[in-house]
């Protein structure tokens, strides 16, 4: 009772993350989905000029797929989350390790198989309510 | 810390209130506030609950933990200051001067500690820039909750920063 007489009605907040707060599993797909179609492309192309620059640019998109994943996981993400989501560290881990090895691959299985640890991802974004609160007035449909 | 009352209501008055609202705003608070958030650990914590005087109209000394409106978010937020008007503060590999109604306001905690305990990088004048009196809303002293933390704020030293090789003040 004393308690909650004695409760501030105003809360200041000791801020301490990126003040944008924005925060998309979809960033990382789409530079993913890069990945998977200049493998596809790569595989239908025989000239080596074309061969080297799909590979030049599957490394850097792959670099890119792996800091929008980053990101999600050292900034949107927190403890309180490994209630929803007790894989998490298991999750980003798994996604990680999938981007250095479509890095070092060609295959279209590798690319594919880490678009769908994104969308793991993606689903424990929406299970911890990252879709209605991460994007300017939710995510667009 | 020394000042009394209301010598520092007169002092609100003198300078415009320092808030949109003038002093009669001011005097509607806010008193108390709770604290959400890490970046002010270890000195105050998520959850302490503080005082506050809203009646102040000017920055207070190098030290002081205050109460501001951030820009942008228009949150509430809960800082230290770090530098006044007319200080030189270190930023970007240079020296920057404060306007006559900005200060410098910085987080207790450093990033390091806040990335073990599982948060992101402090937010602060390193992030927002100076920031203008207007957006001063009180002077956070005294906590009063939790009960085995209850005291004044434990207040930081005011080391000031030392003068860079700047460029020379302009006239103002």
């Amino acid at each position: 009772m004393i308690h909650r007489v004695l409760a501030p009605r105003t809360t200041v907040r000791a801020h301490c993350d990126l003040p944008c707060g924005v925060y998309d599993p979809e960033q990382a797909r789409i530079e993913a989905e890069s990945v998977y179609r200049i493998i596809e492309k790569y595989a239908a192309n025989e000239d080596p000029t074309f061969r080297t620059r799909a590979l030049v640019i599957k490394e850097r998109q792959s670099d890119l797929v792996k800091h929008h994943l980053d990101v999600l996981w050292h900034d949107y993400f927190k403890p309180e989350h490994l209630a929803v989501v007790p894989n998490l560290h298991q999750l980003f881990w798994d996604a990680n390790k999938q981007v250095s090895k479509v890095k070092a691959s060609t295959s279209i299985d590798d690319a594919k198989k880490l678009l769908e640890l994104i969308d793991e991802v993606d689903a424990a974004w929406k299970a911890t309510g990252g879709n209605t609160k991460t994007r300017v007035a939710g995510r667009p449909g | 810390m020394t000042e009394t009352g209301p010598r520092r209501v007169r002092g609100a008055w003198r300078t415009g209130s320092g808030g949109p609202l003038g002093l009669r705003g001011r005097i509607g608070g806010p008193w108390r506030v709770a604290v959400a958030e890490a970046s002010m650990t270890p000195s105050i914590s998520e959850g302490d609950w503080l005082l506050v005087d809203p009646t102040v109209g000017r920055w207070p000394r190098r030290g002081t933990v205050v109460v501001f409106r951030e820009s942008g978010s228009g949150d509430l937020a809960v800082k230290r200051v770090a530098g006044r008007p007319g200080d030189w503060i270190p930023f970007a590999g240079a020296w920057l001067r404060l306007a006559d109604d900005e200060a410098w306001l910085l987080s207790d905690a450093d990033d390091t500690a806040l990335a073990e305990a599982g948060h992101g990088q402090a937010v602060d004048s390193r992030a927002y820039g100076p920031v203008t009196v207007d957006a001063l809303v009180g002077r956070a002293w005294f906590r009063y909750w939790p009960v085995r933390k209850i005291g004044r704020l434990p207040k930081a030293p005011a080391v000031p920063f030392e003068r860079g090789p700047g460029p020379a003040p302009t006239q103002d």
